[in-house]
């Protein structure tokens, strides 16, 4: 195993049926060293969203991507992407069945051992005795638990969180926040996560991008501010306008 | 789901509803409104709850009713089996393949506008008049309008739920059963109750322009009721319609629909 868990060479992506100038993302590089929490900023269609499609599968690129030095084209559980939008657990299954469900699909079959599974990733969310809720009868904040909790319970290589809790109000999005960060710190994880807020990247990552059009990298830097992260913080304050300046200087 | 109170209201203000509706029904037929015909057109209630239990213990031409029905139910049961299978596999495939969705999208179209006993003439030139003409109307009746319903279900699933799908690795046969098929259960119980309307009613329909004499259904009766003029022995024969569409409604249609969609919170 190398500790280059992603390697992103010439990546580029153009949508269907549009010129080659209107690529979203053009010739991109990029390395993700293992148990890395990169945020990634941008403005809207900055490409950033379709980085991480292209890195779990889901669109198709020219370029290479590769994750612990094996190229990926299809989806897969060692890539799990944690979408913004509520409704991204199935409404028929329970919340201990969402999680167990893909488990199975990998080869699980014994009951007690998914059991396990499951009631260890919803006590990491701290959502222990939620097994039993459909997914209707919980909030936004708690759907988007038990969608990280699904995808911890698969032990993937990567998890990709697209702007996970943009949707949530102020309270809980901080909420959220200071959880996954103690989720990242003792889980062995690598996280690549995606936001429009300066604060988020600053508070949950060890290292900050931000990207321009056409998925052209501007500033790329190790977050040195000592965790826990506070506006107060050393630091905080020169780094926040730097990531400011640069997401805004065409707006 | 309802809550208990409501319920009751509703089982209350339909049992008015129906009371109501059978003493204007017995008003009319004791004052024979509608002249000599009356009896005909409205026989009394005693008139047809009589029929309605000659129709059990003497039946018609020494087969009591219970056998029609039987044979009926049999018919429509191996012809519902068959659509709603073919409904499932025929969509299926068109979400697996393009071409095949596009001929398939255009086969249900043509087929769903033909009447079931229009086709009859041609169905009883390859079958000659057997049980399958009837089973092979019930299919006719059944797989259109299931199958519109499931392919519309499985076009109409959010594509974030096949991503997901997709990204625990399932592919297309296993995001079939395990994404699409639960994802689009609302539009599959619908499906059902078109369906297994439409089966109903095309059962009847083909029975009683041609009975088989091997199988004689409820069609069959009605029409050999109307032949013979025992017009209150007919409307016993419609009651008994009604109590199995109300039977497989509620027994049947509404505890599939409770325990999928309902429970899921899919629909209210």
């Amino acid at each position: 195993m190398t500790n280059k868990i992603l390697q992103i060479n010439n990546l580029t992506m153009i949508y269907e049926n549009n010129p080659e100038e209107n690529a979203v993302i053009k010739n991109m590089n990029l390395t993700v060293d293992r148990n890395e929490f990169l945020c990634i900023l941008g403005a809207s269609g900055c490409g950033k969203t379709t980085l991480l499609r292209c890195i779990a599968g889901f669109e198709k690129y020219s370029g290479e991507i590769k994750v612990n030095g094996e190229r990926k084209a299809l989806p897969g559980t060692d890539r799990i992407m944690v979408f913004q939008d509520f409704n991204q657990l199935f409404p028929w299954k329970t919340v201990e069945k969402n999680i167990q469900y893909p488990l199975k699909k990998q080869g699980i079959k014994d009951k007690a051992k998914l059991k396990q599974l499951s009631d260890e990733a919803l006590a990491k969310v701290k959502l222990t005795g939620y097994g039993h809720y459909y997914p209707y009868q919980l909030s936004g904040g708690m759907k988007q638990r038990v969608a990280i909790a699904k995808a911890l319970a698969l032990k993937p290589e990567i998890i990709l969180m697209d702007e996970p809790f943009a949707a949530l109000d102020a309270m809980t999005r901080n909420k959220l926040q200071s959880e996954l960060l103690n989720i990242s710190i003792e889980e062995d994880c690598t996280i690549i996560f995606i936001t429009h807020n300066i604060q988020e990247a600053i508070v949950l990552g060890t290292r900050i991008m931000v990207l321009d059009k056409g998925g052209e990298i501007v500033i790329d830097e190790k977050n040195s501010i000592a965790r826990p992260v506070s506006p107060a913080s050393k630091g905080y304050g020169e780094l926040w306008e730097r990531l400011h300046s640069a997401l805004y200087k065409n707006a | 789901m309802l809550k208990r109170k409501d319920q009751i209201y509703a089982i209350f203000v339909r049992i008015i509803f129906i009371i109501a509706v059978l003493c204007i029904w017995e008003y009319v037929a004791r004052q024979e409104l509608f002249g000599e015909r009356s009896n005909l057109i409205f026989p009394t209630l005693e008139m047809i709850g009589s029929a309605f239990i000659r129709n059990f213990t003497v039946g018609y031409a020494g087969i009591s009713f219970w056998a029609y029905i039987a044979n009926s139910m049999k018919l429509l049961i191996i012809g519902l089996a068959i659509g709603i299978a073919a409904s499932f596999i025929l969509s299926g495939l068109s979400m697996v393949s393009k071409g095949f969705y596009h001929i398939f999208n255009l086969v249900v179209s043509i087929f769903d506008l033909l009447p079931g006993v229009a086709l009859l003439p041609v169905i009883i030139i390859i079958f000659g008049i057997k049980e399958e003409v009837i089973v092979f109307l019930v299919v006719h009746a059944v797989l259109w309008p299931m199958s519109r319903n499931v392919l519309d279900g499985f076009l109409a699933v959010p594509k974030i739920y096949v991503e997901a799908g997709m990204n625990m690795g399932l592919n297309s046969f296993s995001l079939l059963g395990g994404v699409y098929l639960p994802a689009a259960m609302s539009y599959i119980v619908s499906g059902l109750k078109v369906g297994w309307a439409r089966a109903w009613r095309g059962l009847l329909s083909a029975e009683m322009i041609f009975g088989i004499a091997t199988c004689p259904g409820i069609g069959m009766f009605i029409n050999q009721m109307r032949t013979n003029m025992n017009n209150a022995e007919m409307y016993a024969t419609l009651v008994v319609i009604i109590i199995i569409g109300l039977v497989v409604q509620y027994g049947i249609l509404t505890p599939i629909e409770n325990c999928t969609v309902k429970k899921w919170g899919m629909t209210k």
